[in-house]
């Protein structure tokens, strides 16, 4: 078969369509305010379970601790891993805890 | 880094302050730990203490026009290159999904092509009909392959399939799809010698295509949202049948509650696909194969593969599915140190405390129960068995999903009855 080469690239445009998705906009929230000094205040540490997020987490009390001695710190641990915590059980307790701190380092540790 | 701020964008967040460390990931070392936490604790300091900015307090969504349906003209060559630029890929070939090809493609379902099937996390993508056709035509699917994957969707989308932490983990899970029933013949989905092998368009390009709708519409991308370690070469396509022909048991969706006469596909997320020679061909040799070579270090949904051959001997000795699963939960142990939850008191395998042996010697079952594990039938004449194991996320499970076949079904599966490879023999 004879093909003119130059006359099929030619004619082989190809018009195509997006794969990429639509997604609707997630509401956008701002940061919690912040404390301007820690002394004196109760900082939460939240673990997400992972093997690294106690010794992280530890690090980051004895650290915190030593730089500010009137801070104190209040644990929690989430619920199910890999789950946000707001989906869990845990929630109403949850709440009630971030309510109780002035701040919250959460360690990712993965 | 770049996969946290994606995460917070993603839950509405964009500008929680992140401080990277340089702890090792899945540290158990305290000195590691302190090291790495003393050097950004300055720093973690000045996230919780500095003044928020006026955007840190109300965020501004950065304006983006409406998304163009038709994104590119040209030729061949300048299609592949664009898409790949743009992260639309997997690095193979693409086909372009023109007009007409989604159409032809959109012949394989009786849904609207705007009907939204599914929303696939991270970023909530929605997959309309037009977008599974789009990514299936790049794939190199068939439109007999259609129902296939708008089932693979709503799997996917099960929260119970737990795609947002299996598709983003480091564990580099895979997608291993298994389907059942009358459409395996229509589509042409390969059971037998070779199913996991290239060289069957159903068993290729319907893994492919999922992978690109996991990426394209959902949004997980390599090293940014999915952050696997090794990556896994069953990204591209980990797709079988069951031979349920040959297979002396009831085939796997029945077992998942589906009629036989029903088409259907499951799905759960191995990060290993392994085989291994049989210890023996009778049943004490096949079941010996299967409880010594499961792995402690996955211990969460495990498939069994096995061939019919190995399935209708341990079926002629009174072997049903339910005692075989049983058998293997029971038998299938280690010493507890050999248990990563020995060692981590459940943690990442999802066991609670109370379940892991306090004494290293103690036995420890690998697999958390006989409803973790699945036994599958397929492939050729041989003494290899498989195993498929995967993570043990808490609620985990094998998600089956109806197949829905479109009017006209028939007459489609004729336009494609005859596009099978004949080989040369040489």
């Amino acid at each position: 078969m004879n093909v003119d080469v130059k006359t099929s690239q030619r004619i082989a445009d190809y018009e195509v369509l997006s794969p990429w998705a639509d997604a609707d906009p997630v509401p956008l929230r701002g940061l919690a305010p912040r404390p301007a000094d820690l002394a004196g205040k109760k900082i939460g540490l939240f673990s997400n379970r992972k093997r690294a997020a106690l010794l992280t987490l530890g690090a980051v009390e004895r650290e915190l601790l030593e730089k500010f001695p009137s801070a104190q710190t209040s644990w929690y641990e989430c619920t199910t891993i890999n789950t946000p915590e707001m989906l869990t059980e845990g929630k109403a307790k949850f709440v009630a805890w971030v309510g109780s701190v002035d701040a919250v380092v959460l360690s990712v540790a993965d | 880094m770049t996969d946290g701020r994606s995460a917070a964008s993603n839950k509405g967040m964009p500008l929680v302050r992140i401080v990277p460390e340089t702890v090792p990931c899945e540290c158990s070392v305290k000195e590691d730990a302190d090291a790495g936490i003393r050097s950004a604790m300055a720093h973690v300091i000045e996230a919780l203490t500095k003044p928020l900015s006026a955007e840190e307090q109300a965020p501004k969504r950065k304006e983006k026009g409406t998304p163009s349906r038709i994104v590119f003209n040209g030729q061949l060559e300048e299609f592949d290159r664009f898409f790949y630029k743009r992260g639309w890929g997997d690095g193979l070939p693409l086909r372009p999904p023109t007009e007409a090809a989604v159409r032809e493609m959109l012949a394989g379902t009786d849904l609207e092509p705007a009907h939204v099937v599914g929303e696939i996390v991270p970023r909530n993508g929605k997959a309309t009909v037009e977008k599974i056709a789009v990514n299936a035509v790049m794939a190199g699917a068939l439109p007999t392959h259609m129902p296939i994957l708008i089932a693979c969707v709503e799997a996917v989308a099960d929260p119970r399939a737990h795609l947002g932490a299996y598709g983003t983990s480091t564990g580099s899970w895979m997608p291993f799809w298994i389907i059942n029933g009358p459409v395996r013949n229509d589509a042409r989905v390969n059971s037998g010698s070779g199913a996991m092998s290239p060289g069957d368009i159903a068993n290729a390009a319907i893994g492919r295509t999922m992978g690109l709708i996991v990426k394209n519409v959902g949004g997980a991308r390599k090293a940014i949202e999915d952050m696997g370690v090794y990556g896994n070469p069953g990204k591209y396509s980990c797709v079988t049948g069951e031979n349920e022909e040959m297979s002396p048991w009831e085939p796997l969706h029945v077992e998942q509650g589906f009629a036989r006469d029903e088409s259907a596909v499951t799905l759960f997320f191995p990060n290993c696909y392994t085989q291994i020679w049989q210890y023996g061909s009778d049943d004490k040799g096949i079941l010996a194969t299967l409880i010594y070579n499961l792995p402690p270090g996955r211990s969460g949904l495990t498939c069994l593969l096995m061939t019919p051959t190995q399935a209708k001997t341990l079926a002629r000795k009174g072997w049903t599915k339910p005692m075989i699963r049983k058998y293997v939960y029971e038998y299938g142990r280690v010493p507890a140190y050999r248990h990563p939850s020995f060692h981590d008191g459940g943690g990442w395998t999802g066991r609670s405390p109370e379940t892991v042996p306090p004494n290293a010697m103690d036995s420890a079952a690998i697999v958390p129960s006989p409803d973790h594990i699945r036994l599958l039938v397929l492939g050729g004449p041989g003494a290899f068995m498989g195993l498929a194991c995967g993570g043990g996320l808490p609620g985990g499970q094998f998600v089956t999903k109806r197949i829905s076949l479109p009017s006209g079904w028939s007459k489609l599966v004729a336009k494609y009855r005859s596009l099978v490879p004949a080989y040369e023999r040489y």
